[in-house]
């Protein structure tokens, strides 16, 4: 039964139609500034993509309804719900977060974060299990991830001693350990950033840490040792060379 | 502000990863809803409890829906004559046994694979033996509520023959039938079942086509709004539990055996996600809780939460409600554990 035509029911109806439209726009935006890379594993971007192309023609084909339905004097749809939320909040609760996400710039975890959820070079038992390495003959070809896999597999330090080393990741000053090294670490992701996960590994410097400013992107160059550090018997990069760098793009691995 | 803008990210990514599911589980459950007859489904059910919860518990993959989509969808099927076994196990598993679900689980959990099966694999076995303890009870109508009671068919038992002609949405439903490996004679129960099926069933399967791609865009714009909300809700929770909640605490708590189950099963409840997207929301957890805790989240949450209780209630009575969250709350409760203690 057609319920009497009121000013409220028109607006829960616009506000549906901004929400909805709000939210396509949102998804694309994250997608065409690039920041979707911190939000998301790069398989499942293109899903966001189209999910953001659907919600922008169902908010665009309802966009149409409703300006006929405000221009013409018809009778109003009945607006069913669910009810979970009074009428209108889920719109404008979701209206409103679309909002906020459209001003704000996600951006990848760091230090904090690691230090917080615990950089280590081992994968803890709960922790998801790869299912491949890439056993490379070049050993400065291997990425940091790499290495962290290779010690899970095979954690004994000396077997990697004198192997030559390059790889990247973001600085963190982890209290445990000396001035003279810092720890260079990296976010795993299996799928979105909730699951993201650091590892890293302890770099030897010629000189004190605070060089090296945490967060900032270093590509270190240098000699794989085995030392006794913070009571931990462990491989350690003994560096040569420490070179800035810039955020990559993707600044998860995977 | 570095910790707020980590809440910030973990919301947004969750969001970003969830909307596509939900969005799909949305278009498929209205879809379903306006093309698809359930009554040709009631017709081929079979007579034994144990057959009749077990297809009732597969019907998912052809109806796809999340918890909220699932209890007007039961509501249906119990007026028009389903028996209960298969009502409760439509009711229970359909919001995990089914494609939709099974491919986001994929997504969260593909370095465990086994949390995905063992997750289809218990939500079937636990809505089974819910159907089957609750076909015991022969007349189910004590336990619904009165308006759902009357409409019910007066009599069970008897299936007289009806024919097939004016049924709109055959195509899909011809698998339900497959589904069942013989093509049986359509059956459909008769008496007061007809007359409530007049007043229940899905009114809008008579309508023209383009009334009903309207009405289909109509349901999708409600359902979006309403999950919409709940699942920005629990993200929102995820989030801040996430970074606030001292690191040593969630491990304590996440790596007991026992604790972590049950800390899983009353989050479940508490943030009442949808089952379409709720795999991203116990991806956050996964490196801190134990493999059977996430499982428990996974099977539980979707059979019963505080979101869908109000839902339920336009169905069932309290009581029969509370027979249902008890006994799948303890059979998720042991399977999850033995999980916990034996496979990881």
């Amino acid at each position: 039964m057609p319920s009497p035509r009121s000013t409220s029911a028109l607006r829960l109806l616009w506000l549906d139609v901004l929400a909805t439209l709000a939210w396509g726009v949102l998804l694309l935006r994250f997608w065409l500034t690039g920041r979707i890379n911190v939000l998301l594993h790069p398989d499942y971007v293109w899903l966001a993509i189209a999910a953001g192309i659907a919600l922008v023609g169902l908010g665009g084909v309802k966009l149409m309804d409703v300006m006929q339905l405000t221009r013409s004097r018809q009778p109003l749809p009945q607006v069913l719900h669910i009810n979970f939320f009074p009428p209108g909040w889920g719109s404008a609760l979701m209206l409103a977060v679309a909002l906020f996400g459209l001003q704000f710039t996600p951006r990848a975890f760091a230090s904090q974060v690691a230090l917080d959820r615990g950089v280590t070079d081992t994968l803890t038992m709960t922790r998801s299990q790869p299912q491949s390495f890439r056993a490379n003959v070049r050993t400065e070809d291997k990425s940091l991830v790499d290495w962290v896999r290779t010690l899970n597999v095979y954690p004994e330090p000396d077997a990697y001693t004198g192997q030559s080393a390059k790889i990247e990741g973001f600085a963190i000053h982890t209290a445990k350990l000396p001035d003279n090294y810092l720890t260079l670490a990296r976010f795993v992701i299996t799928c979105c950033a909730a699951d993201t996960y650091p590892v890293g590994l302890p770099i030897k410097l010629a000189t004190s840490r605070t060089a090296y400013p945490q967060d900032q992107w270093f590509r270190v160059e240098g000699t794989m040792i085995t030392e006794t550090v913070a009571g931990m018997r462990q491989l350690v990069v003994q560096s040569k060379s420490l070179t800035k760098i810039s955020e990559p793009k993707n600044p998860y691995d995977s | 502000m570095v910790q707020w803008n980590s809440v910030l990210t973990l919301f947004f990514s969750l969001l970003v990863e969830a909307m596509p599911f939900l969005l799909l589980g949305v278009l498929f459950s209205s879809v379903l809803l306006m093309f698809v007859d359930e009554r040709r489904l009631i017709a081929a059910v079979p007579k034994n409890a144990l057959l009749a919860a077990l297809l009732g518990s597969s019907i998912g993959f052809l109806f796809p829906v999340c918890e909220c989509g699932n209890v007007p969808v039961a509501r249906r099927l119990l007026v028009q004559g389903a028996p209960p076994a298969m009502a409760i196990g439509y009711l229970l598993a359909a919001p995990t046994v089914n494609p939709i679900v099974f491919w986001a689980t994929w997504i969260a959990f593909r370095d465990q694979p086994e949390l995905v099966f063992l997750r289809v694999g218990f939500s079937l076995l636990i809505a089974v033996i819910v159907a089957c303890v609750f076909s015991t009870q022969a007349d189910l109508r004590p336990l619904l509520q009165p308006a759902v009671a009357r409409a019910m068919p007066a009599t069970r038992g008897q299936k007289p023959k009806q024919n097939r002609a004016d049924n709109p949405g055959a195509d899909l439903l011809q698998s339900g039938t497959f589904l069942l490996g013989k093509a049986g004679a359509p059956l459909r129960l008769d008496g007061g079942g007809m007359q409530a099926a007049a007043l229940v069933s899905n009114p809008v399967l008579a309508k023209p086509l383009p009334e009903k791609l309207r009405l289909m865009l109509d349901n999708m714009m409600q359902e979006l709004r309403e999950l919409g909300g709940i699942l920005i809700l629990g993200a929102a929770i995820a989030s801040v539990l996430q970074v606030a909640i001292p690191r040593e605490a969630v491990l304590s708590l996440g790596q007991g055996q026992i604790t972590s189950i049950l800390a899983m099963m009353v989050l479940a409840w508490v943030v009442s996600i949808c089952s379409t997207v709720d795999s991203f929301f116990a991806l956050s957890f996964a490196s801190t809780f134990t493999s059977g805790s996430l499982l428990a989240f996974l099977v539980f949450g979707p059979m019963i939460d505080l979101k869908n209780i109000a839902l339920l209630l336009s169905v069932f009575k309290g009581r029969a409600i509370a027979y249902i969250f008890i006994l799948a709350a303890q059979l998720t409760f042991v399977l999850t554990l033995l999980v916990n203690l034996y496979v990881s």
